[in-house]
């Protein structure tokens, strides 16, 4: 179990953290679905933090990172809390070639999480995939891109063996009172589907240096209910 | 039959046709003189030299030095491996019932140099009997021979015949000098080979392993659990092999010898020096799907190349992926199956240019360029940018997207004043509204190129490009910058990449 440190994100996961011995799908939003740059800094938290229990354990560990593009920046993962130096990257054409890397990675000792960029996921694989991480009680996160409208709309109807599915929407940043430009950056993340709990959201900040992601000041002081989406009552109204 | 200056000529035959007068290198109309049945086919120099080089491949069996020799030869070289087949005698009469099994004709000879083996096996030796000459006998063996044993040009060989001279020992009885004046120094030369006073290197067929281990099986094996077994059995006895040297190996190839005379080769690699049995065997058993056994595998040989020293202390550590514990096999498994390149790490390099501050490079270039390390380029600003000259990222002050597009993607952009980030541009076809802006921040870059083309070394000076971080009215964040200072030239918009 890997706790988000976030009680609100933390009390809507069962366990209260993410299930490790998983697989999780990180999906983008809107137009950020084909980049996934949102989806990627937020696994990148994740990673990282993986990377930093392993350590605390003594055992300095890697991120397998496998995609078919040539676009990730490690500089910029390096500012959402994952080291770029612990990565290993595998850039191959396939989409099976990927799934069968992930697998491999899933099994093998020395790697605290593995990382993929799939855009079709068949079911079976995707249970193949939550078997080898459940046997082997490695993370898996899988980051959803897609080119086409089309190929999104097939595959987000698609089910999944995956233990959770996520999303995250940047969203615009809040401008801070004596700064001009972009302030602290937001994300709006979603859990869409999660076994044995019930869908949320909540907006965050962007993960950190440590890959933690914050409430914002304004929001950490209510109290701590999920976000709900928009037009559902709100959580203090129901238990009223 | 093959075709030569408009002649048809006999290039090969059969021993009944043989029998009947003719010869290589005869004239088809003669030859049909002679049996007026002959059947002919025309010659396949091609298939035949493919097939040659095939049986020199299988010969590997005896030695790593084997090469096809001419259009009718193989050459080995026994020196050193006939031990491992009781004895020089032992490995012929072994060649030559693997051969005669295959139906492959032939004839052997193993003598001291190369130039003796080629004049007794093709004068001295019987289809069923090879000759072995041991190495006191080398010139008595030749003398006897006719002097086309000597690998002479046809012509000399004629010459020599006009002038009486028939025997290898003729022309030994003549002083060297005498012979080199009157019919040439070849002739000299191709007489001192084949007694051994000249040496004469075999070029063999491909690399030459380092290290080598043998199988044989009793009867041909072809169930692939057999072979898995012979893999493993054999990565052992290599492996203790390079335990002993302190050695490692980085390339391994495993040849299945065939009962029909060819050979299965399977090939892997590993990231780092390897030694480890299990690991190894792993990675050849991977790839044994492959392998097409036939009617039966009757030898296996191991053969280790790129082979480095390998402490025992350097079996796994480290600091990044690469080392991390226990990761090696994993990367050597994915290196077998998807390629070494496919495996690449995110260096840091010191470098404030975007695209150079990190790079996707491939595991084993970054492996040979920490011997070297990369000449640290100078960073003309933006202080917070710089490293200290140790290794690892430290986390960007100045924000740096996720994403980087490789190359930058043009925009088409508005904006206003000359140091203005745009308040709309259009990328990918999509309009996106400029709600936020930071920047600039100034990234001097005297390589780059206002067509948008990355280039190394250096081009045109004075190209600058300054980022901006903006924020679409949606919350997206993208990276841009303008290339080239406004003005004449009208400076061009990018986006190089989008933050998360």
């Amino acid at each position: 179990m890997l706790p988000f440190g976030v009680k609100a994100i933390d009390r809507a996961l069962p366990g209260g953290g993410l299930a490790l011995g998983a697989l999780h799908e990180i999906l983008g939003a809107g137009a950020d679905e084909e980049d996934g740059a949102a989806a990627a800094g937020f696994a990148a938290g994740i990673a990282g933090r993986l990377l930093a229990v392993d350590s605390l354990q003594k055992q300095p560990g890697a991120v397998l990172w496998c995609l078919k593009h040539g676009d990730l920046y490690g500089p910029g993962l390096a500012a959402h809390g994952l080291d770029p130096a612990r990565i290993a990257l595998v850039r191959t054409t396939r989409d099976d070639d990927i799934l069968w890397a992930l697998e491999e990675g899933l099994r093998a000792p020395g790697i605290a999480a593995v990382i993929g960029e799939l855009g079709r996921l068949p079911m079976v694989a995707g249970r193949r995939l939550q078997l080898a991480a459940e046997r082997s009680g490695g993370v898996a996160l899988l980051l959803r891109r897609w080119r086409t409208g089309a190929q999104a709309e097939a595959e987000r109807a698609r089910p999944s063996a995956a233990v959770t599915r996520w999303r995250v929407a940047p969203l615009p940043s809040v401008p801070e009172p004596d700064e001009p430009g972009i302030g602290q950056p937001r994300w709006r993340i979603e859990l869409l589907r999660c076994r044995g709990a019930e869908p949320a959201e909540w907006i965050t900040e962007v993960a950190d240096a440590s890959g933690v992601v914050r409430l914002p000041a304004e929001l950490a002081d209510r109290p701590a209910a999920p976000q709900r989406f928009a037009g559902e009552p709100r959580e203090w109204r129901r238990a009223g | 039959m093959i075709a030569s200056g408009g002649r048809q000529l006999l290039a090969a035959m059969n021993p009944a046709a043989a029998a009947g007068g003719l010869a290589p290198g005869m004239p088809l109309a003669d030859a049909l003189s002679f049996l007026p049945g002959l059947a002919t086919r025309p010659a396949e120099l091609a298939e035949d030299a493919a097939a040659l080089r095939r049986l020199a491949e299988w010969c590997g069996r005896y030695s790593p030095w084997t090469a096809p020799d001419g259009g009718d030869g193989v050459k080995i070289e026994v020196t050193g491996s006939a031990h491992l087949w009781g004895g020089e005698a032992e490995l012929a009469a072994d060649l030559s019932r693997r051969l005669a099994r295959q139906d492959i004709a032939h004839r052997l000879a193993i003598a001291d140099t190369l130039g003796a083996a080629w004049a007794t096996a093709r004068h001295a030796a019987s289809d069923d009997a090879p000759v072995i000459v041991a190495p006191e006998e080398t010139r008595a063996a030749l003398a006897p021979l006719p002097i086309a044993a000597l690998r002479l040009d046809p012509a000399l060989v004629q010459g020599l015949h006009r002038v009486g001279l028939r025997r290898v020992g003729d022309l030994m009885a003549m002083p060297r000098d005498a012979l080199a004046r009157r019919f040439g120094e070849e002739a000299a030369r191709r007489l001192d080979r084949a007694q051994g006073d000249l040496p004469e290197p075999l070029s063999p067929l491909g690399e030459v392993p380092t290290r080598r281990v043998r199988l044989s099986f009793a009867e041909p094996i072809a169930d692939p659990a057999d072979l898995a077994r012979a893999a493993e059995r054999l990565t052992r006895d290599l492996v203790t092999r390079l335990a002993r040297e302190g050695m490692g190996a980085r390339r391994l190839e495993l040849g299945f010898h065939r009962v029909d005379g060819r050979v299965e080769h399977i090939r892997i690699g590993t990231a780092r020096p390897s030694r480890d049995p299990v690991h190894l065997a792993r990675l050849l058993i991977g790839k044994l799907d492959t392998v097409d056994p036939g009617f039966g595998i009757e030898d296996a040989i191991l053969a280790a190349f790129a082979v480095e020293t390998l402490a025992p202390e350097q079996l796994g550590m480290g600091s990044t992926a690469a080392a991390a514990s226990g990761t090696a096999p994993l990367f050597d498994r994915i290196g077998a199956r998807l390629g070494l390149d496919a495996l690449a790490l995110l260096e840091p390099r010191e470098s404030h240019i975007p695209e150079r501050a990190s790079r996707a490079v491939s595991m084993t270039e970054s492996a040979a360029s920490k011997k070297s390390p990369h000449p640290p380029i100078a960073v003309a600003m933006a202080p917070s940018l710089s490293r200290t000259a140790g290794e690892g990222f430290t986390p960007q002050k100045l924000p740096r997207p996720v994403r980087l597009f490789a190359p930058p993607e043009p925009v088409e952009a508005f904006w206003v004043l000359p140091d203005d980030p745009p308040f709309r541009f259009t990328w990918r076809r999509q309009p996106h509204r400029v709600a936020q802006a930071d920047g600039p921040e100034r990234i001097a870059e005297e390589w780059w190129r206002p067509d948008g083309q990355l280039i190394d070394g250096h081009g045109d000076a004075g190209a600058i490009r300054d980022y901006y971080r903006v924020e679409d009215e949606t919350g997206r964040r993208f990276w841009l910058f303008r290339a080239g200072l406004p003005g004449d030239p009208p400076p061009r918009w990018f986006v190089h990449g989008v933050f998360a």
